[in-house]
């Protein structure tokens, strides 16, 4: 018997204050998950160019990397070169100390702070106009030190390599390069939660990118932008029974983003398989790593409203345009390459008018411009369908991709800073572009120039006056240049020449042509 | 300073009205002012009647009053507020009552005893309840205080009813003038009787006429006890204003209910001889008794209710919260109205012209912060009632019927000031009038040894002398 039993009061004031205890700890408990689970923290950039150089765009809940995870794999698995970091992969640390490369973002998700892909990661070149000179950042430009495929093919061998596995990692994240200092909770929860997971994600995208083990080395500044996508985001069969050697092997260049504005209704892509700028720019973050789930739309139209007006780079040696000669090219360029590129007007400013240039932002016909088709090929008519079920349910949902008939004509606004040239980046130099292509295997005759068949690719530094990045090694041990051949699958160098494209005209010309485009 | 004057009546008509004698059907009050029920916790504690109760009812019937209604006297332990106040559950407490009467008798003034329940009202129900849970209509509970409710079974009913006729015969048998049923603020007969609380669905609960069948059946129970001759009277509320503390309550008995109720209590002839009009379906109410709340007050002496209920130490927190204190404060006078002095008066006028129709010789008295000779002789005068019944005003001034014999009221400073002290301070301290501001002095010291020396003078003369 109970000699001191509770009050009725009592017992219902403790039964109250089990249920607010109950009541209370849920709401701890469920506002821990949100905050942990649910909530997604990214760092804020006051400084639109720093957000676009290092805000997330949704890219890390999906497919990110733990920040530490990130850094160690590096470390855990060197190349032997004296470069840190991804440095050996092109990316671009704006300092000795830097933390991440640009076109890395933070975000913590599920507690974690994971690192992934921005749009910076593709548009951002560098150049050098003496061998001796720190790089120049050109944002928005291509990012010709990228070699996507390379560090793609990295973090897919890493998660099939055999010493790939927590003891390393941890130890590779206690490393004095990465700082970790795990202490013994972190290494339980990296033992046991973290690793499995980043195994896991890794084996899982390697398998399902396995065919780029198939695919030519896409090189420096290229991305296969579309075979990757279809693999992705739809799980299309790769394997050799479905797909061609052509359009497996699409490389094209990065593209420069500024002045998107007057780009509105162009076709947009190098074959112009959208209208949009908007659906262009989802996609391309779709390409980075979001997904229709995790983008954050906000960041992203931060960095719409960044590229909207941002104007294209002034030529940076200015003492390199032989003014005797610009007026000549302007008449020249005037014929022959402003109706399908327009040009600046009088007053000095690009001209974008679609009625003063009437093919500008249309698409050309590939028997016409004769350009490569593996790039065109690359983007199928079952892709472009598929494409136009993304983001379903949202206001944005895709619906103008379309497969076309070529490439599309784009404006050359800031085009010194978009070599090499042609939607696949395979000819070096303005100059080069002037001169028409040889056949394969054939040797260039003496008096009669033609593009190069074979050049190095990833250099920076930049040649005023053929217009383009250096494409003889100039500077670089060979070894860590690309050797761009143009004579394999989806590198051909051949097309828009002829006499209307003004491959046929006196060197003079040609030369006058090149100094009037330093001015765009 | 109120004039001698009230608009066309001079104060000798005034008081000529106030101290006309009252005719009930079985009783003869000499004057129209009655001393509501007030209590103080004077008794022992097991419910007998104490030396301090005599001196305390002793008080107002020297001071004029034509009839004192007994403090709320609980008919069963089941049914106390408070600890420590005389009860009428036995044989055994009638002695005591008898010498009450006496007492009060020997100064020409009547004694009606309030009989009483308080149901899940149990402010402090003392150790004999500690372990049960306070009997009402509903298991639902208090919503003020936060005092558990169990929902009475038809034959706890019936013993309660029982209950109330023994003590309506012990009154009698004691030699007192009627007695009044407890049927208004919240306790157990106002529990079956409001829409607000009585949520059963038995005869006890629904209509009108169903919620109204508990105290129904305690009237004629009284009447087979004391017979017809025996003067009974019914406090009950006008309107119940349930809602006052929480929006979302229901609001209760409206003021056509009580009607209704009125009317059935009359019971042919046979019921009821007068109505008591009140109003509030709690006690304490912003209605009743209308005026204001003190937190600090409440800061001070709410800590002896702390074990009674469950929403207890919630309230304790808001009071002394310097933010919850005055919002509650603000909330107690906004839900009051601006009319204290008659706050009851219209209700009361409504009920008494239609119950005079049926029988006029049913009387009506009306409470709600009486003190001056023209409000009191204007509600008569106005046909709102037939006498009015006067709590704190009369704790201030225990001579009001003297003061209202020559004047309007008392001067100013003397007046009540309906601060309600006086109603907080009672769950811990001697009931008296606690307003330092109506005492003599030049300095707060002798103004409080001023007040001090006023409340205590309920204990002379002492027992032992």
């Amino acid at each position: 018997m109970d000699f001191d039993p509770p009050t009725p009061v009592e017992r219902v004031v403790t039964r109250n204050r089990w249920i607010l205890g109950l009541v209370v700890l849920l709401l701890i408990l469920a506002a821990l998950y949100y905050l942990i689970f649910v909530n997604q923290y990214v760092v804020a950039y006051r400084d639109d160019e720093d957000h676009f150089k290092y805000g997330s765009i949704g890219s890390e809940p999906a497919n990110g990397l733990p920040i530490l995870v990130f850094k160690a794999l590096p470390v855990m698995f060197p190349d032997g070169s004296e470069l840190t970091g991804y440095r050996r992969f092109g990316l671009l640390y704006e300092s000795e100390q830097a933390d991440l490369p640009i076109g890395v973002s933070r975000r913590v998700v599920d507690g974690i702070e994971r690192v992934w892909l921005n749009c910076a990661i593709c548009h951002v070149g560098t150049y050098r106009i003496n061998l001796s000179d720190q790089p120049a950042y050109i944002y928005g430009a291509p990012s010709n030190n990228l070699r996507l495929y390379s560090l793609l093919k990295f973090f897919l061998e890493v998660a099939d390599a055999p010493n790939f596995n927590a003891d390393n990692l941890i130890e590779a994240i206690d490393s004095p390069q990465v700082g970790g200092k795990l202490n013994f909770v972190d290494r339980s929860i990296y033992r046991y939660l973290v690793f499995p997971r980043v195994q896991q994600a890794l084996v899982q995208r390697s398998q399902q990118l396995s065919f780029i083990h198939r695919q030519e080395d896409w090189g420096p500044g290229r991305v296969d932008t579309f075979n990757p996508y279809k693999a992705i985001q739809f799980n299309f069969p790769m394997d050799e029974h479905h797909i061609t050697a052509t359009e497996l092997n699409g490389s094209a260049d990065f593209p420069a983003i500024w002045q998107q504005r007057p780009r509105q209704g162009m076709h947009l892509h190098w074959d112009g398989n959208n209208t949009s700028v908007d659906e262009r720019n989802l996609s391309a973050a779709l390409g980075a790593g979001v997904t229709p789930v995790t983008v954050d739309m906000a960041a992203i139209k931060r960095v719409r409203a960044w590229i909207w007006d941002r104007p294209a780079p002034a030529f940076p040696v200015a003492s390199a345009i032989d003014q005797n000669k610009v007026e000549r090219g302007r008449q020249l360029y005037a014929e022959y390459c402003a109706g399908c590129h327009g040009m600046k007007d009088v007053s000095g400013h690009y001209d974008y008018d679609t009625n003063h240039f009437p093919r500008l932002g249309q698409v050309e016909d590939l028997d016409r411009i004769g350009t490569d088709p593996d790039r065109w090929a690359s983007y199928t008519q079952n892709f472009s369908a598929a494409q136009n079920t993304l983001y379903a349910g949202y206001p944005w949902r895709f619906t103008h991709f379309r497969k076309t008939a070529g490439y599309a004509n784009q404006p050359l606004d800031g085009i010194w800073a978009r070599s090499p040239y042609l939607h696949n980046g395979s000819v070096p130099t303005l100059r080069d572009l002037l001169e028409p292509a040889a056949a394969c295997g054939t040797v260039a005759r003496a008096g009669s120039p033609a593009r190069p068949q074979k050049w190095y690719r990833g250099s920076d530094i930049f040649d005023p006056d053929k217009v383009g990045y250096q494409s003889d090694g100039y500077g670089y041990d060979l070894k860590d240049l690309f050797l761009y051949d143009t004579c394999i699958l989806g590198n051909s160098n051949r097309g828009h020449e002829g006499k209307i494209y003004g491959t046929e005209l006196p060197s003079a010309d040609k030369d006058a042509i090149v100094e009037y485009m330093k001015t765009l | 300073m109120r004039g001698a004057v009230d608009g066309t009546f001079l104060h000798e008509d005034n008081a000529a009205l106030i101290f006309a004698p009252l005719q009930f059907r079985h009783l003869e009050v000499k004057n129209r002012l009655f001393r509501s029920n007030l209590s103080g916790m004077f008794d022992e504690y097991n419910g007998y009647g104490g030396h301090t109760r005599l001196n305390w009812e002793e008080k107002f019937a020297r001071g004029g009053v034509g009839c004192i209604i007994s403090s709320y006297t609980p008919v069963a332990v089941r049914g106390r507020i408070l600890i420590r106040y005389a009860m009428v559950d036995a044989d055994d407490k009638i002695p005591f009552w008898r010498e009450v009467g006496k007492r009060v008798h020997e100064y020409g003034c009547r004694f009606i005893m309030q009989l009483s329940h308080s149901g899940r009202q149990q402010d402090m129900g003392g150790v004999e309840n500690l372990f049960k849970k306070a009997q009402s209509s509903t298991n639902q509970t208090d919503f003020f205080h936060g005092i558990l409710a169990q929902a009475m079974t038809v034959a706890e009913i019936h013993e309660v009813i029982e209950q109330f006729a023994q003590g309506a015969r012990r009154a009698r048998v004691a030699g007192l003038d009627g007695v009044e049923l407890h049927g208004a603020n919240g306790y157990l007969i106002t529990q079956f009787l409001s829409s607000g609380i009585n949520d059963r669905t038995d005869d006890y609960g629904g209509p009108v006429e169903n919620r109204a069948r508990f105290v129904l059946e305690i009237v004629r129970a009284i009447r087979r006890e004391v017979g017809a001759d025996f003067h009974l009277q019914m406090k009950i509320n006008g309107v119940d204003h349930n809602n006052w503390l929480y929006p979302w309550k229901k609001k209760g008995n409206t003021l056509e209910d009580t009607l209704t109720i009125c009317k059935m209590l009359l019971d042919d002839g046979k019921g009821v001889d007068s109505f008591h009009i009140s109003s509030g379906s709690t006690f304490p109410h912003p209605r009743n008794p209308p005026g204001d709340i003190s937190p600090n007050a409440l800061t001070r002496w709410y800590g002896g209710m702390l074990a009674s209920g469950v929403r207890t130490r919630f309230n304790y927190a808001i009071f002394k919260s310097p933010i919850g204190g005055p919002l509650f404060r603000w909330l107690w006078r906004s839900r009051r109205g601006k009319v204290i002095e008659g706050i009851n008066a219209a209700y009361s006028k409504y009920l008494r012209d239609e119950i005079v129709k049926i029988d006029p010789s049913i009387k009506f008295l009306c409470t709600g912060g009486f003190q001056h000779a023209a409000d009191i002789a204007g509600v008569i005068r106005n046909g709102c009632c037939d006498g009015v019944s006067i709590g704190r005003p009369l704790i201030a001034n225990n001579d009001l019927p003297q003061i209202l014999r020559t004047a309007n009221g008392p001067i100013r400073q003397k007046e009540c000031t309906y601060c309600n002290k006086c109603l907080v301070n009672d769950l811990a301290n001697p009931l008296g009038c606690y307003e330092v501001s109506r005492y003599d002095g030049d300095t707060f010291e002798e103004k409080w040894e001023a007040l001090i020396k006023s409340v205590m003078s309920v204990y002379q003369p002492p027992l032992f002398r």
